[in-house]
């Protein structure tokens, strides 16, 4: 059976996602850092870098939040989640990779100030330096999704739900994204699916409790 | 045919490798970004986001370039720099992206301060904070080969490729490997392949 390590609070909620848009069978195996589990020799093990999430599936074990769901969406998504054509599957790459290089560095600037900081001690020049980056990049999404609605093609596939997943921390920071509506309305779409609300609705309350704790 | 954009001073040069490696024809456009080429319409028809490098392949157009290299592994190199198995397929995708968000923000980071940028700018509080980042990184690449000679198990893959042309352009800063030996002798076996 599929094996997931990584608590709700981690980027594992990116994978569980995924599990759930193919309706796989899996264990989810919470790790809790506040008691450095994920530091403990036999996860260590499994992921010397020992951090979450990791994936464990037959003989694969990896880590890597958005390429474990490249992973998945090629084993167990062809023809769906990962398109047929060679065109789409280099977008479903292309984009996944753009979410970790390009978005995620700007959106997880945003979660350490905005989320892990109280108000006196965030960093306006860096805020408003990253703001200044972000536009250019929801501009090219825009551009992207001009064409079909989804950013590999017609339908939905891991290129979207690996964006999506990234562009959440702008979401949770509190950046306005109305002002690019196409990037608005597929991200209301896409994030909105039923597989990541069930996450979502699971995650509601420990979040709540964490972000008690680091602004309360 | 394949047509790479981008000249020998950016990140088209790790797509060359592949290029090589997997030994199929392809033509180059030298669109050079130091010179603001990336951002005339001609190129930003490839790639909006007006950034090289960027491929395209008959139908196949695309930018991001550890991307393009999984995409070429994967279309031109099945059974090689592409495993056939799943174990294998998976050690590409998680190692091609760890260096992507886990090495190169870092790498990158130290590069542009200590070389890149007109040295009266340059800030050398911001590239020591990167390089102080990479330890931890690259003792896990050190842990992992230390008991197999490439990171997806006894062969070379694009997953090889992809970590090793970021590690190695901490040669260009003159970094100090002596910690990492069994990093540091997999750097120089994959880079050697390059001729
Ligand atoms: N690039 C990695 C980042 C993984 C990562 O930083 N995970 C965090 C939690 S979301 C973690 O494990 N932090 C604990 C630590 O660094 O000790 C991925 O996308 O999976
Ligand atoms: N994550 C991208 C980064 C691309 C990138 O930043 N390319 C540089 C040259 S290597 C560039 O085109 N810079 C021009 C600019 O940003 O205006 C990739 O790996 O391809």
């Amino acid at each position: 059976m599929i094996k997931l390590y990584g608590s709700l609070v981690s980027r594992a909620t990116r994978n569980l996602w995924m599990l759930e848009e193919l309706g796989l069978d899996y264990e989810h195996v919470s790790l809790d850092w506040a008691k450095q589990e994920n530091r403990s020799a036999a996860y260590l093990a499994i992921n010397p870098a020992g951090k979450v999430p990791t994936l464990a599936d037959g003989d694969a074990t990896l880590s890597e939040s958005l390429g474990i769901n490249l992973y998945l969406a090629q084993k167990y998504g062809q023809g769906g989640l990962w398109p047929d054509d060679d065109a789409g599957r280099a977008r479903c790459v292309q984009w996944s990779f753009w979410a970790g290089a390009e978005l995620e560095p700007l959106a997880y600037g945003r979660i350490r100030e905005f989320l892990f900081k109280k108000e006196p001690d965030r960093d306006q020049t860096l805020i408003n330096d990253m703001a200044e980056q972000t536009g250019p990049l929801l501009d090219l999404m825009t551009l992207a999704l001009d064409d079909n609605g989804f950013l590999a093609g017609d339908t939905f596939t891991v290129a979207d739900l690996n964006v999506a997943c990234v562009m959440e921390y702008l979401d949770r920071s509190g950046f306005d994204i109305s002002g690019w509506p196409k990037v608005e309305t597929w991200y209301k779409t896409t994030y909105g699916r039923s597989a990541n609300q069930k996450i979502q609705d699971q995650r509601a309350p420990i979040a709540a409790e964490m972000m008690k704790r680091l602004q309360g | 045919m394949i047509t790479l954009y981008g000249n020998d001073r950016s990140r088209a040069t790790r797509n060359v490798w592949m290029l090589e490696e997997l030994g199929v024809e392809y033509e180059r456009n030298m669109v050079d970004h130091t010179k603001g080429e990336a951002k005339k319409d001609d190129f930003l028809k490839i790639n909006p986001g007006a950034k090289v490098p960027a491929l395209t392949d008959g139908d196949v157009v695309m930018f991001e370039s550890l991307a393009i290299n999984l995409y070429l592994a994967m279309t031109y190199g099945k059974g090689g720099l592409w495993p056939d198995d799943a174990a294998g397929q998976a050690a590409c995708g998680q190692w091609t992206m760890f260096s992507a968000t886990e090495v190169e923000p870092h790498t990158v980071g130290a590069l542009i301060e200590l070389i890149f940028k007109p040295e009266a700018v340059r800030d050398e509080a911001v590239a020591q904070a990167c390089l102080a980042k990479l330890p931890p990184v690259l003792n896990v690449l050190e842990t992992t080969l230390s008991d197999r000679d490439y990171l997806g198990g006894n062969s070379f893959t694009a997953a090889d490729l992809n970590v090793a042309c970021v590690v190695n352009s901490l040669n260009m800063i003159g970094f100090d490997f002596t910690p990492y030996p069994k990093m540091t002798a997999w750097v120089k076996a994959c880079v050697a392949r390059q001729g």
